[in-house]
């Protein structure tokens, strides 16, 4: 009976077509809204990829040279300017130094003038 | 979804997912009838049906990439198609199903059943709940088992099997009914 209830069922909701009108505006409306066809990337040819690998490796030397040269002109501004706080540095010594005998001469030669005019009197 | 066997429908899907027009409108032929009549048999009148089978298909254009076979089609096309429906007849209180009359064939002209049991079997069908009207059709329309069924619905299995059970005591009790209204009328 079951059987016999299923097979009925199944015979009477058997697929049925849409109008032809209608299925031919949906075949319509699904193509006319289909996305195009994608483009194909374009590969570049066996004769443009060497070309391409000499120009990406000669930019990357430039730029490994130009930090290089920067780095190093950057490195002897700092030396040279060391080099010149030194010299300033010793320059000013030396100037202190003549300042300080100076002074220490005039003391000497005041004190020696002063005990021979104790020993006149 | 790829069980491995040939399907001359697999190279049209993938012409379809290249963008090959022609292979499209072959996929569309070949599904729109069982996406039609589960429309159709869910939400009861031909023009909602018709709605619900162009939206279906549209969606399909943006989702071709993520189909892998036909198998595949044909199961995300009746996973659409019921739960779109079941989505439209939440919406509503109830939908009602128009008569045989003004209506294109809800049931197949081919077969020779009995034109009471259609009509008990559209009774059946309107009195469902959304989804078990799709699991009625799903079994008995598209053949599915009870797995499948579950899978297309998100649903456990025990609930399609409880609705189908459901579904074919009460045929059952209209069938009995029927042949014994029947037995009177020839008795008589």
């Amino acid at each position: 009976m079951s059987q016999e209830i299923e097979s009925r069922i199944r015979a009477a909701l058997r697929p049925v077509a849409p109008s032809e009108d209608f299925s031919q505006k949906l075949l319509a409306r699904v193509i006319a809204d289909q996305p195009a066809r994608p483009k194909p990337r374009r590969l570049p040819s066996a004769n443009a990829r060497p070309l391409v690998w000499w120009l990406t490796a000669s930019l990357a030397a430039c730029l490994i040279l130009a930090v290089g040269v920067q780095q190093h002109l950057e490195q002897q501004r700092l030396q040279q300017s060391g080099l010149e706080a030194r010299r300033q540095v010793v320059e000013a010594l030396r100037m202190t130094s003549q300042k300080l005998n100076l002074a220490y001469e005039a003391v000497k030669n005041q004190s020696t003038s002063l005990s021979d005019e104790k020993s006149g009197v | 979804m790829n069980d491995g066997a040939l399907d001359p429908l697999d190279d049209e899907l993938a012409k379809a997912r290249l963008g090959e027009r022609t292979a499209l409108a072959v996929l569309v032929q070949a599904h729109q009838r069982a996406v039609y009549s589960l429309a159709l048999r869910m939400l009861g009148t031909r023009d909602l049906a018709e709605d619900l089978t162009q939206d279906v298909f549209m969606q399909l254009n943006g989702n071709l990439k993520a189909i892998e076979s036909n198998k595949h089609l044909g199961f995300w096309l009746r996973r659409v198609t019921t739960n779109r429906a079941i989505d439209q007849l939440r919406r509503r209180t109830r939908l009602p199903m128009t008569s045989f009359e003004d209506e294109q064939p809800f049931f197949s002209a081919e077969d020779d059943a009995d034109p009471l049991l259609q009509r008990h079997l559209r009774d059946l069908l309107s009195d469902l709940s959304p989804q078990a009207r799709a699991v009625l059709l799903l079994r008995f329309q598209e053949d599915l088992d009870p797995t499948d069924i579950a899978q297309t619905l998100d649903m456990p299995i025990n609930t399609v099997k409880s609705h189908l059970k459901r579904s074919l005591e009460t045929m059952r009790e209209k069938s009995l009914g029927m042949q014994s209204a029947r037995c009177e009328d020839s008795s008589t």
